[in-house]
């Protein structure tokens, strides 16, 4: 065909992209990440203050965000008083559902026995609206520190236990042959393959239980106990501070974050070394 | 003397009772120590278990599988396996991933490191060695298995449907460097395949495997000349081989069993 001879299905006429995106994209492209949700958040307590000031809104209803930065100065040495042991309690909590969900998932997919006996019986738990359960651990545990980290061990080696089975599981058939054909032990399949493996898995469980490890520990001290903040922002409830109790919030979500924190940077370092891509 | 691979009359069912299903039946052959055979045949014919079961990953349910005359029922040191996936452990570099047998088997990892290097300069990843798995495409993953394979100079090299997950051109790659490997090597190499080409091209010997009853129905010998370049793949003899393997699979998939072993 000559090069030069105009094509028999000539191609409609380019268009050209509008040159202009709106601003709200403009926005969303040009500022750094960080900075929308943080105006987000600041725009919202704005709002809060307002209305908390000129709505002529109780502050026993609605304390506004300055008055309760004010408890939070004032009160600071109660406040970090009640959160050491709830922070430390959580901690423990979390920190014994790590090995015990790992375990339980490891026991879970080497015996066949336990699987069938055990798997069916683990999810029926989990269906118990398990916070219902909370008073009987006091009941039979007592209202000191060990009622509320068990019960929060209850309620958080869950997802670490589903996370690291799924996890030891996602290993390949012929994976495993090939293990086999190296004639590798299943411990050394487990400890060299299945567990590296699933170290994805086990940090995922571990964000979502890290979270419900405060849970456990706070609906513990709301049932019984005499330090916290779960007691403490009960005690202010009662006597109508609700600038203290939401103070309390506050310093929650700051142990909460720092918490989720700590897994994300653990993850980190071991994915490190590991070197997973 | 005694051949590498044998199989006499090995059967292999799964399941028991009403719900049993018999996956390779009375399969008969052998393979001479340093040849290359090829196992072809439509999917779900057995051939991926006969090949588990030569490798020690399958029990055997009735007859016997030896290699080097012992019989095999268990995973051995001397016969090294590539699978369809290459299976690499995404947390080790490619050298590393290598080594991974010798770990295994409690060798000193130092005096196999130069062997590792050779192999990846032969299958041309001379300077990927500290690549991770998530790094290189799926080619260079199944060079990498293909090298761990190798590593540990196993006598017996069972290949597993290895390429065909590759798209085509990646797949003639692989081919030339795996004829390479052998002719450097030459390994006693059973290597499962349902392309006619690639078995016709890499075998000195082809096995045809059928469908209802799984078992061995055709034994080839493939007439060209070693070293083999691609360029065989345009000549007649080659055609005409590759069109008579062709209608025994397709007749082997229809489960007509040719007592005759040839064509017709």
């Amino acid at each position: 065909m000559a090069e030069n001879t105009p094509s028999s299905y000539p191609l409609p006429p380019m268009q050209a992209a509008p040159p202009v995106s709106p601003w709200w994209l403009a926005i969303s492209r040009q500022t750094p990440a960080f900075l929308l949700p943080i105006g987000t958040a600041f725009l919202f307590l704005l709002g809060w203050q307002v209305i908390a000031v000129y709505g002529k809104i109780s502050p026993a209803i609605l304390p506004p965000p300055t008055m309760i930065l004010e408890q939070l100065r004032d009160n600071f040495p109660l406040i970090m008083s009640h959160s050491y042991p709830t922070t430390i309690e959580t901690l423990v909590a979390f920190l014994i559902s790590i090995p015990l969900g790992i375990a339980l998932a490891a026991l879970l997919v080497y015996s066949t026995l336990a699987q069938q006996a055990l798997y069916p019986n683990i999810i029926f738990f989990q269906l118990i609206p398990k916070i219902a359960l909370a008073p009987l651990f006091i009941v039979w545990l007592g209202i000191g520190p060990s009622a509320r980290i068990t019960f929060s061990v209850f309620i958080c080696f869950f997802p670490i236990l589903i996370a690291t089975a799924a996890g030891l599981r996602a290993v390949e058939t012929n994976m495993l042959r090939l293990c086999r054909s190296l004639r590798m032990s299943e411990w050394q399949i487990l400890i060299r393959v299945r567990f590296p493996t699933s170290a994805p898995y086990i940090f995922s469980g571990m964000k979502v239980s890290v979270t419900l490890a405060i849970i456990g520990v706070v609906v513990g001290e709301f049932i019984a106990s005499e330090q916290g903040l779960g007691y403490l922002i009960l005690f202010a409830s009662s006597r109508e501070q609700t600038d203290l109790a939401l103070g309390c919030i506050a310093i929650l979500c700051v142990v909460g974050l720092l918490l989720y924190g700590l897994v994300v940077a653990a993850e980190r370092v071991v994915m490190s070394l590991y070197d997973f891509r | 003397m005694l051949p590498e691979i044998s199989c006499e009359r090995v059967r292999k069912v799964y399941g028991t009772g009403g719900r049993a299903f018999e996956a390779v039946r009375a399969a008969t052959f052998s393979i001479e120590n340093g040849e290359f055979v090829s196992l072809l045949g439509p999917s779900g014919c057995g051939k991926s278990t006969l090949l588990m079961m030569i490798a020690g990953l399958e029990s055997v349910t009735e007859g016997r599988v030896l290699a080097g005359g012992v019989p095999v029922d268990e995973p051995r040191a001397e016969i090294g396996i590539v699978f369809q996936d290459p299976t690499l452990l995404p947390w080790k570099t490619a050298l590393q991933n290598i080594l991974f047998p010798i770990e295994m088997m409690h060798r000193s990892r130092a005096a196999y490191v130069e062997r590792a290097m050779e192999l990846l300069r032969l299958v041309g990843l001379h300077d990927a060695s500290n690549k991770r798995p998530g790094q290189l495409s799926g080619g260079m993953k199944q060079r990498v298995s293909l090298c761990r394979a190798l590593i540990a100079d196993p006598a017996i090299l069972l290949m597993d449907e290895p390429f065909s997950a590759l798209d085509a051109i990646t797949r003639d790659d692989m081919n030339i460097v795996l004829l390479a490997l052998w002719e450097r090597y030459r390994k006693t190499v059973l290597f499962v395949t349902h392309s006619i080409r690639e078995a016709a091209l890499l075998s000195d010997r082809i096995l045809v495997m059928g469908r209802n009853p799984s078992t061995i129905i055709a034994d080839h010998q493939v007439p060209f000349a070693r070293p083999r370049h691609f360029s065989i793949g345009e000549t007649a003899e080659f055609n005409e081989l590759c069109g008579m393997l062709r209608d025994e699979v397709t007749r082997a998939r229809q489960g007509e069993v040719m007592q005759d072993g040839g064509h017709g």
